[in-house]
């Protein structure tokens, strides 16, 4: 096709026409806006941004009031939280006498820092909002059943994964609120008989809430947990492809296979 | 790409006869294709993740210009508020633990994560998929609707019925 559609381009007028033309399908190898099959498969699997979707999607997948776009919303959120979180680290220092003045900040000092940050706030509580939302679509649709028992365990890996940064962003702001809220959360933690105790003191870096707490829950929230997140959001994006597609009635009645599909 | 089930889209009716009532001019090769319910991603799924997209950063934005983050005085370890409340998807486990702290606090919520892992391995028979509450589901779709009421009622409970000391407090009447 590329040859073809070389050929037939008239001869270049001149050299830096021929040029640009280069460059963009150095770029882009396929035209501009795909008109045809071909074209629409390869705008696909030609870019690296979108060849984690198949060329095709069943039609059933598209209805919204089958998925209520509930995995499409939850990725958004957390594109949008990535960021916006980016760009609060640059304003943010993780010390207990700095971090709370920073905050001070965004409302007054810095241009849109409110945006920002209310941004981030409610973008975290969406998120943790809806991705509980989409693991109840997936039961009541009855999506977790053969083949998809494996994408069913990674979902609540990244529902534990999203209370773990929704959690330790908490902290962060360093008032009343987010000291109290950890102790108390914390405080469940070192309930646990045996394992507890070690596992709140690891959390803290001490035995209460501290400047050691806010750094381990710094790093957590800004590289740990959200490069966890990443990696098992590629691995569930990946398994809804490997199973065939989203949930279809046409699921039904088929009889397990050895070995993936 | 993965094979793409067709059985239902073309079943075989032994009790009808089958004809060739029409050609068609096409753009691409059709021979041995049956009909599918298949579109393109490039447009159809990616025009409405983008507007989905799109329409999540619109409703942040509205929220964030309407209602600000809330934010308290600078953290002291010396004036806990009473009571110290944890944030809204733990304030459930929180209200347990007031009962219990090793019951409500670590075997419900173990139990709960394990519980939830084991669903696609208990409920393996391949009925009632894609569809929303299908009538073959009742028994599995209860339990589970009925666990997220219940989390819900202790997380409202935890979160407008619990005031100093964790007590019982109605918030209308305390409010006054």
């Amino acid at each position: 096709m590329n040859d073809s559609t070389q050929n037939a381009r008239p001869a270049p007028r001149n050299r830096l026409a021929e040029f640009g033309n280069h460059i963009y399908r150095s770029l882009f190898r396929y035209g501009r806006v795909p008109q045809d099959a071909e074209g629409q498969s390869y705008a696909v699997f030609n870019s690296l941004f979108l060849h984690i979707h198949p060329v095709k999607v069943s039609r059933h997948s598209l209805r919204f009031g089958y998925t209520l776009g509930l995995g499409v919303i939850a990725t958004a959120l957390f594109l949008v939280l990535t960021f916006t979180g980016i760009w609060l680290m640059f304003y943010y220092f993780p010390s207990a006498s700095e971090a709370y003045n920073r905050m001070l900040d965004l409302r007054s000092a810095v241009d849109f820092g409110f945006v920002l940050r209310n941004v981030h706030k409610w973008g975290a509580e969406l998120m943790v909002l809806v991705v509980i939302l989409h693991m109840a679509r997936v039961f009541f649709t009855g999506a977790y059943k053969p083949p998809r028992e494996f994408n069913w365990l990674v979902g609540i890996l990244l529902l534990l994964l999203t209370l773990g940064l929704s959690f330790t962003g908490y902290l962060l702001p360093w008032d009343q609120l987010a000291f109290w809220a950890i102790t108390v959360g914390t405080s469940i933690a070192g309930y646990a008989p045996v394992l507890g105790p070690p596992l709140r003191r690891f959390l803290l870096g001490g035995d209460v809430v501290g400047q050691e707490a806010l750094v381990r829950f710094y790093v957590l929230h800004v590289v740990i947990l959200p490069g966890l997140l990443s990696i098992f959001l590629a691995v569930h994006f990946w398994r809804i492809r490997k199973d065939g597609g989203l949930s279809h009635p046409d699921d039904n009645d088929i009889p397990p296979k050895g070995g993936g599909r | 790409m993965n094979e793409v089930n067709t059985k239902h889209v073309y079943p075989e009716d032994p009790s009808k006869t089958y004809g060739l009532m029409e050609l068609v001019k096409g753009t691409k090769p059709t021979v041995g294709l049956q009909p599918d319910d298949m579109v393109f991603t490039w447009p159809h799924l990616l025009v409405r993740e983008l507007t989905l997209f799109v329409v999540v950063v619109a409703v942040l934005l509205v929220l964030a210009f309407l209602f600000n983050a809330p934010l308290e005085e600078l953290a002291n370890p010396n004036h806990p508020p009473n009571p110290a409340k944890a944030p809204w998807y733990f304030l459930g486990l929180q209200e347990l633990v007031s009962y219990s702290a090793v019951i409500g606090g670590v075997m419900i919520p173990t139990l709960i994560v394990l519980g939830l892992a084991l669903v696609p391995f208990v409920d393996r028979k391949r009925t009632g998929i894609g569809v929303w509450f299908a009538k073959e589901r009742s028994l599995a779709n209860g339990l589970f609707l009925t666990f997220l009421i219940l989390m819900l009622v202790l997380i409202i409970v935890g979160m407008f019925f619990r005031g100093p000391n964790w007590g019982f407090v109605i918030p209308w009447e305390s409010a006054q």
